[in-house]
């Protein structure tokens, strides 16, 4: 009896690997063999025209004394994260509560909010590079002359900006369906208990919105640690390396030096793999630590 | 009967009325395209063995690609034994060579930018072509010295230039008239330079100025001056940087003063990301570009009238840069002799004649120097005659790039941020020195 309950199983088993086998195939040679295989680069010298030459940690201890990634790349990567995390959270959590209200065109509202996180982020990019040239709308109506790309002091808060207007779309929509979750009768009870709106939101919404604050935090933080395309596209890592971060800099060691440094680029991307995975942990502790909510 | 025939007479007229509006936007070269695609299908039929040959570069513009074809074409006429695969590669070019070259699926023959070349050799990607010179019996004094010079590593040839550019000084003759000054002559001196510059500057019109002279923070302009102060940007084995060496400091200071003294600016004062595009505008009276900007003044700005001469000489003389693309062969050609025959095609005499009365580059063959084109167009000569003249090569050795960022940044720290020039150039030196270590 129990054998053929095994033997069911298995071949249950089978025919279930076996329709995922497609994805499968791909997960392993696209994610699993290019991460390990990027693991076994990070301790190679490696300029992409000769086979990698096994070099232990040297690439590591190049990237850790080296000046651009010390002095611009990563405290511009965290000033990025610590400046565009809390902001984007904080608009897309009111704009969600303000859209679950019972509104006129609550569900075109809804749309325009939600528009600018499904464009390409490249041609969102181009827009603003537009919209802040040194003629352009931005500097029209406000009456400015500054050259927002151009300027060390600017041009890295034009990127987070950008970034901001278009995730809040995207974490607008996941805070939608959290605040829906969350059951009119305790609304309803608060109410019948003399609560105003203020302490509604405060008391009731955003603890039980717990989770999906973590979440919404978490994906803000790991994009944000990434941020790639609007620099390669906007700036280029300048005017004087002020929007070079972690990721640009490896491309630029992959990619664009005259003497491709493949190894060292990986050291980082390793390192800054790390970084994300440390981060993440702690935030973890942070708000799940803090009187958790049982869901 | 008769109404058939008649419609018969319609569907023609419109065929024929569909085949001509089809065609006229783009210019003749298309008619070249068409020649290709039709002959090529005959050529085909020849039921012969063809060795392949897969040829790759970057697109610059449909235009130059075309030009290209039609040489190919011609090649493909003479000879029917082999078969070129052009594959060209839009986007990152460096990027996807890399990337092919790290999975050993590079093609024969491919172009290679005089910036970043020397790595290929060194890593034994590229094939020396000495031997397969000698066996058709071309020779290295055929092309420029300074051009074929630049792609001889370690005594052996690795490329043949397809073409060049050098920097020219462009000047606007509107501005030049209204300013009463006699236009520039290859003649000319940096106190000249200054001169003119003073007194083409008008910055009357708060929403139009014009200045006499633009300085961009760019690596592919300024080390022209440090060349003309007597400088160089790197030593002679390229293991270390000369960038704060008083000469290229002296250079810098002369660059950047026209900034300073209100007689030159920035693309980026201007609002502009290229001096191309303000000299057009005749916001900048005088540029250093080169050959590229001919073309695009005449699509862009077709009513500027300019002219080109040479750099004006500094303290030590003439000074220019070269900017050059060779073809090189891939060290992996299973043909390397039908690869050879293509890249000997593309720069023999009468393909070099076809590129030069293109408008698009500038030929690499000596003997093309006294062609009837470059007596007719003296602004491309002055760019052709820049490489005989004190002329050096696009070239910083192995960290090239970090040569160019550093270099560029010194000059934007000065303009941006009044960072004292000396303190600017040593800064730039010392980051390029940690590249080396």
């Amino acid at each position: 009896m129990s054998k053929k309950i095994s033997r069911k199983k298995v071949t249950e088993a089978l025919a279930g690997y076996a329709f995922i086998s497609p994805w499968l195939f791909i997960f392993f040679t696209f994610t699993v063999f290019s991460l390990g295989y990027a693991i076994y680069l990070s301790f190679t010298r490696y300029n992409l025209l000769k086979p990698p030459v096994w070099w232990g940690l040297e690439g590591y201890q190049r990237v850790l004394s080296d000046e651009l990634f010390l002095t611009k790349a990563l405290p511009n990567t965290f000033k990025y994260v610590l400046i565009v995390v809390p902001i984007q959270t904080m608009i897309s959590l009111v704009l969600a509560f303000v859209m679950d209200q019972s509104l006129r065109f609550r569900r075109a509202f809804r749309t325009i909010f939600y528009l600018p996180s499904v464009t390409s982020s490249v041609v969102i990019s181009l827009i603003f590079v537009w919209l802040f040239a040194p003629q352009g709308i931005f500097n029209q109506i406000t009456h400015l002359t500054i050259n927002w790309l151009d300027n060390p002091a600017t041009a890295f808060y034009v990127i987070m900006g950008m970034n901001i207007f278009t995730t809040s779309g995207t974490l607008m929509l996941i805070f939608l369906s959290g605040l829906q979750d969350i059951s009119t009768t305790i609304y309803e009870a608060a109410q019948i208990d003399g609560a105003d709106p203020v302490q509604v939101f405060f008391r009731i919404t955003i603890p039980l919105l717990r989770p999906v604050i973590f979440f919404v935090v978490t994906v803000g933080v790991i994009g944000c640690f990434q941020v790639f395309d609007q620099i390669f596209v906007m700036t280029s890592g300048g005017p004087l390396d002020s929007t070079t971060t972690l990721t640009y800099l490896i491309y630029k060691w992959a990619f664009r030096d005259t003497t491709i440094k493949m190894g060292q680029a990986s050291s980082l991307a390793v390192i800054l793999t790390l970084i994300i995975l440390a981060v993440t942990l702690i935030q973890r502790r942070v708000i799940e630590g803090s009187g958790s909510t049982t869901q | 009967m008769k109404s058939l025939l008649k419609l018969i007479t319609v569907l023609c007229l419109a065929a024929v009325l569909l085949a001509a509006c089809g065609a006229p936007a783009a210019p003749e070269t298309i008619t070249i395209k068409e020649t290709v695609t039709i002959k090529e299908t005959q050529i085909v039929e020849v039921p012969a063995e063809k060795t392949e040959v897969r040829l790759s570069g970057w697109a610059s513009s449909p235009s130059e690609t075309a030009l290209l074809e039609s040489l190919l074409y011609k090649f493909s006429v003479e000879n029917p034994d082999i078969l070129v695969k052009y594959e060209p590669i839009t986007g990152d070019y460096k990027q996807a060579l890399l990337t092919a070259i790290a999975s050993g699926t590079e093609p024969d023959v491919f172009y290679n930018d005089i910036f970043w070349w020397q790595e290929f050799a060194k890593n034994d990607v590229l094939l020396p072509i000495d031997d397969l010179m000698a066996s058709t019996g071309t020779t290295k004094d055929m092309f420029i010295p300074s051009l074929l010079d630049a792609f001889t590593f370690d005594g052996k040839t690795y490329g043949i230039p397809k073409d060049f550019n050098t920097l020219g000084m462009f000047y606007n003759k509107d501005l030049f008239d209204k300013a009463g000054l006699e236009y520039p002559t290859d003649d000319w001196t940096w106190d000249n330079l200054k001169e003119a510059a003073t007194k083409l500057t008008d910055l009357s019109d708060a929403n139009k100025p014009v200045y006499g002279f633009c300085t961009p923070p760019d690596p592919g302009r300024f080390p022209a001056f440090v060349f003309q102060n007597g400088g160089t940007v790197m030593n002679d084995d390229f293991s270390d940087t000369t960038l704060d060496s008083e000469a290229a400091i002296k250079a810098a200071e002369f660059y950047t003063s026209f900034r300073a003294d209100k007689i030159g600016a920035i693309p980026s004062d201007l609002g502009e990301g290229w001096q191309g595009t303000l000299f057009g505008k005749g916001q900048c009276a005088m540029v250093y570009e080169g050959g590229w900007l001919i073309p695009y003044l005449r699509d862009q700005f077709p009513n500027t009238k300019y002219g080109v001469v040479m750099p004006p000489a500094g303290p030590a003389g003439e000074g220019n840069m070269i900017f050059t693309v060779a073809y090189g062969i891939s060290a992996n050609t299973k043909n390397p002799d039908a690869a050879w025959k293509v890249v000997d095609f593309l720069t023999n005499e009468a393909s070099q004649q076809t590129v030069l009365e293109s408008g698009f580059a500038l030929p690499s063959r000596v003997s093309l120097q006294n062609s009837d084109y470059l007596k007719n167009n003296p602004n491309t000569a002055a760019i052709f005659n820049g490489a005989l003249n004190g002329a050096k090569p696009f070239f910083w050795g192995a960290f090239g790039s970090d040569v160019n960022d550093q270099m560029g940044k010194g000059l934007e720290r000065v303009f941006k941020e009044n960072q004292p020039i000396a303190d600017a150039m040593k800064q730039a030196a010392d980051a390029i020195r940690q590249a080396y270590k």
